[in-house]
């Protein structure tokens, strides 16, 4: 309770503070934010949009979710996701039937994901590597990486801009205008992880690695295998939302750029934050994010400027997370003064 | 006669705090309308449990917090002090628990840090220093090497300089917190002969302890201290025990279970040569052999830091070792913690709050830490309601003080706490108990219990490992007592040999043959 109070008073300030600002620089706030939440939720078509848009950040919001509950700082959604993408992607590349075709897909896409946290727990574990450290070096690796499979293998050769685009047999079926099916995957783990963390033997376990190692240590819990399980099921849930975006969105393909797998990951840092690192808080974290992003839209058609709408929307986001990441920064010092 | 009409009133108080009310900025209330009076020349016991305010009230008077609430006069005048250094030039000075020393210094160095005269052109004269040191060692008897890194010397040494540290700077009240919790018996008598000393040449001392039999072998007055509050204040001579003990606690307490003499039963816990390295490479266990039988309690005494932690640690097997350790016959080389419990051994951390519970977490999830599968369902799915129903069945049988089984470990008291880690361990139904310093920092009454259940378990045939600090726990409890000194045993000894300085020589390094002759 506490908690979502902190968060809606930190939501107000930060809408203030990018009211302050648009008024500053000669914008009317109100007509500013009337226009951001009509175009995030003044319509089903725009609502379904809002959902749609949140849907992966659900996922990568879980990545870093779970590894705060291990006690860990794992920053390695956005590579995972990229590969997520890049893997499920591929696998368009075998003819299966409908259905099963997906269902493999994010099999693979999620094995990818596990794959490539592997490497981060192994390090942690055996040779005491810092998880922020392996994580941001495997970004980079996972980015170079899917940009070379994106632009020299997988791409369109019609289509310059863009990879090939996934069978249909592969795609997530539509619900209404832009939100699919992936409802369910994003859904799902959400209720899945929350299930696990705290009504399973494995989570409780990984809550109490994370809170206390020393103690959950001398209880007998094996403290390498919990956090080894939380880093698997990040890099799970992150290659998930590449995944989702390629196969539950258009342009069932992946931007030449990689524009339209973007910051996922590291957006899911934010979600997270906002969500009290809570798999259902990280649901009202996503659908924040998202109606933020599909809203921008719309007040961009007002004439505000793209980098004011970036500045206003960063203001409310930063505001948002700042309860959260000093309650973790204060945990941690804590830990390491014992 | 003639009484003289004007004739000089003496000081009365040198320090006095009148009213002090002290609220920290979570809520709780520390001190609660405390007045408090110390004369020239005094020493002045301030007697109390854990979380009493002691520390809280002399923080307040040595200029480290301000009270919320009320004045502290100084030779008659009201004074606020806004830091300690304040209080120092002014004449009070405080010995914490933890020192303030700098490893790497000397003695002298330490001393000499900080003094006045230490600016840019005006070189701290360590000749000057060390002369006015050596005369103040001669002048209270507190002597102490000046001249090795400080780091180098025993934790008792330590203390010895940081209170010259302190007379130093020609202090007329100094104030210690708790500063017999690191020394041998014998250090502290030579302790109490220096404060006598100091307090003969008309400076004050403040000692704050919780420990009955030492504010009475040397203080003059005593001030009680019960939940914040000032609960009596005695001439020493004119108390007793019982009556402080009573105080303290605000309640009678009953006699104390008695320690009756018992067969003991067979072996459950063989060590033989049992090395430990240290966290700088240094074996902080050097090799050493004993065996814990069913119905006996064998005491581990000695000063803290001399491997008794990681004796328990390598023993329950979170530390590497080697040797030879056996439980009821089997080896637990290469095994860890959760195949060391299920062989039927419990532990009670000495570090409750780091190590026996998660404090973020809430009763009934510390309850079911360490035997989480039991209440384990399909697929590994926890059995919430049944993990309750064992918490509230552990809050029962240790009438533990909480708000319920959803209540965050933190929000219980250090003593209920400590009720859930023993409860927790015990429902294990172990074989042997190893408790580390098991009523640490807890009040009187929650001691007493831990104590009583631990004769108990013993009289029903339990094997138990007490490792303890503190000397008058091993007297009341254990059937033989080993003294640990640098990772050794100095001695091993029955129950019936033991007396306090005896222990205390074993303490401070002695052999079993020194010690007897």
């Amino acid at each position: 309770m506490r908690a979502f109070l902190e968060t809606f008073a930190a939501l107000v300030l930060g809408i203030l503070i990018g009211a302050a600002i648009m008024a500053l620089w000669g914008r009317d706030p109100w007509t500013s934010y009337a226009a951001l939440f009509q175009g995030a939720w003044g319509n089903t078509r725009a609502l379904m949009s809002t959902v749609s848009r949140s849907l992966p950040l659900v996922l990568t919001g879980l990545t870093f979710a779970v590894g705060v509950r291990a006690g860990l700082f794992n920053i390695g959604a956005q590579g995972q996701m990229l590969l997520g993408a890049v893997v499920a992607l591929s696998t368009g590349l075998l003819s299966l039937p409908m259905g099963l075709h997906l269902l493999v897909a994010l099999v693979l896409a999620g094995l990818a994901g596990i794959i490539w946290a592997l490497p981060v727990a192994l390090l942690k574990l055996f040779r005491g590597v810092s998880e922020v450290i392996s994580t941001i070096m495997l970004n980079w690796v996972a980015h170079w990486l899917t940009l070379f499979l994106v632009v020299r293998k997988l791409s369109d050769p019609m289509r310059g801009e863009r990879t090939f685009q996934v069978p249909t047999t592969m795609r997530f079926p539509v619900i209404q205008g832009e939100l699919t099916w992936s409802l369910v995957a994003s859904l799902g783990l959400a209720l899945f992880f929350y299930w696990f963390l705290w009504h399973h033997a494995k989570g409780f376990e990984i809550r109490a690695a994370g809170l206390n190692p020393k103690a959950a240590k001398a209880s007998g819990i094996p403290v390498s295998r919990a956090i080894l399980l939380a880093l698997l099921l990040g890099g799970l849930s992150a290659a998930w939302a590449g995944a989702i975006q390629v196969l539950g969105r258009f342009p069932y393909a992946i931007t030449s750029d990689l524009a339209n797998l973007g910051n996922l990951g590291f957006d899911g840092i934010a979600v997270a934050l906002i969500g009290r690192n809570h798999p259902l808080g990280v649901l009202a974290g996503a659908f924040f994010f998202g109606t933020l992003a599909t809203g921008a839209a719309r007040m961009g058609l007002r004439g505000i400027p793209i980098d004011m709408i970036q500045i206003v929307q960063g203001v409310i986001v930063v505001s948002m997370a700042v309860p959260e990441a000093f309650r973790l920064i204060r945990l941690r010092r804590k830990r390491e003064e014992k | 006669m003639l009484a003289p009409i004007f004739r000089l009133r003496p000081m009365e108080n040198l320090v006095e705090a009148r009213k002090i009310t002290k609220i920290y900025a979570d809520g709780t209330v520390a001190l609660r309308d405390v007045d408090f009076q110390v004369r020239p020349g005094e020493v002045m016991g301030l007697l109390g449990e854990n979380g009493a305010g002691k520390t809280t009230l002399t923080k307040i008077i040595s200029g480290l917090l301000s009270p919320t609430s009320g004045t502290i006069f100084w030779k008659g005048k009201a004074v606020r002090f806004s830091s300690p250094r304040e209080a120092l030039q002014a004449g009070i000075g405080m010995v914490h628990q933890h020192f303030a020393l700098v490893g790497p210094f000397t003695g002298l160095e330490n001393i000499a840090l900080g003094a006045e005269g230490g600016g840019l052109l005006s070189p701290v004269k360590l000749k000057t220093i060390r002369t006015k040191v050596e005369e103040i060692m001669s002048r209270t008897g507190l002597h102490a090497p000046l001249d090795a890194p400080v780091e180098e010397l025993p934790v008792g040494v330590q203390q010895r300089i940081e209170i010259l540290k302190i007379l130093f700077r020609e202090v007329e009240l100094l104030i210690l917190d708790e500063p017999t919790a690191v020394l041998t018996p014998q250090e502290v008598d030579e302790l109490f002969a220096v404060l006598r000393n100091i307090a003969a040449q008309g400076k004050s001392v403040i000692f704050i302890t919780h420990k009955l039999r030492e504010v009475l072998a040397v203080t003059d007055r005593i001030t009680v201290l019960r939940r914040g509050e000032v609960v009596g204040v005695r001439e020493t001579p004119r108390t007793s025990v019982e009556e402080l003990a009573q105080l303290m606690v605000g309640q009678e307490l009953g006699v104390l279970r008695q320690k009756e003499p018992r067969e003991r039963g067979p072996e459950v816990l063989r060590v033989e040569e049992l090395v430990v390295p240290g966290p700088a490479g240094e074996p902080a266990v050097r090799g050493i052999s004993f065996t814990v039988h069913a119905g006996e309690i064998f005491g581990i005494a000695g000063i803290q830091g001399n491997g008794q932690t990681e004796l328990v640690e390598a023993l329950v097997g979170l530390r590497p070792w080697n040797g030879r350790v056996e439980l009821n016959g089997r080896s637990l080389a290469g095994l860890g913690p959760a195949q060391i419990a299920a062989l039927g051994l419990a532990h009670i951390p000495e570090d409750r709050h780091g190590m026996g519970l998660i404090l973020d977490m809430n009763v009934t999830e510390n309850s079911i830490l360490g035997r989480i599968s039991a209440f384990q369902g399909f697929l590994g799915r926890l059995r919430w309601a049944s993990a309750q129903r064992f918490a509230q069945d552990l809050i029962a049988r240790f009438s533990i003080q909480a708000r319920g089984v959803r209540a965050p470990a933190r929000s219980l008291s250090g003593g209920n706490q400590q009720k859930l880690v023993v409860g927790r361990e015990l429902s294990k139904s172990p074989r042997i108990l190893i408790a580390n310093q098991p009523t640490r920092g807890l009040d009187i009454a929650a001691t007493r219990f831990i104590r009583e259940l631990l004769l108990r378990l013993r009289d029903e045939g339990m094997a138990i490992l007490l490792v303890s600090a503190d000397l008058d726990e091993i007297f009341e409890l254990a059937d033989r007592v080993a003294v640990m000194y640098r990772g050794t045993f100095t001695g091993v000894l029955p129950a019936e040999e033991l007396d306090r300085e005896k222990v205390g020589l074993l303490m401070g390094g002695l052999s079993l043959e020194e010690a007897r002759g």
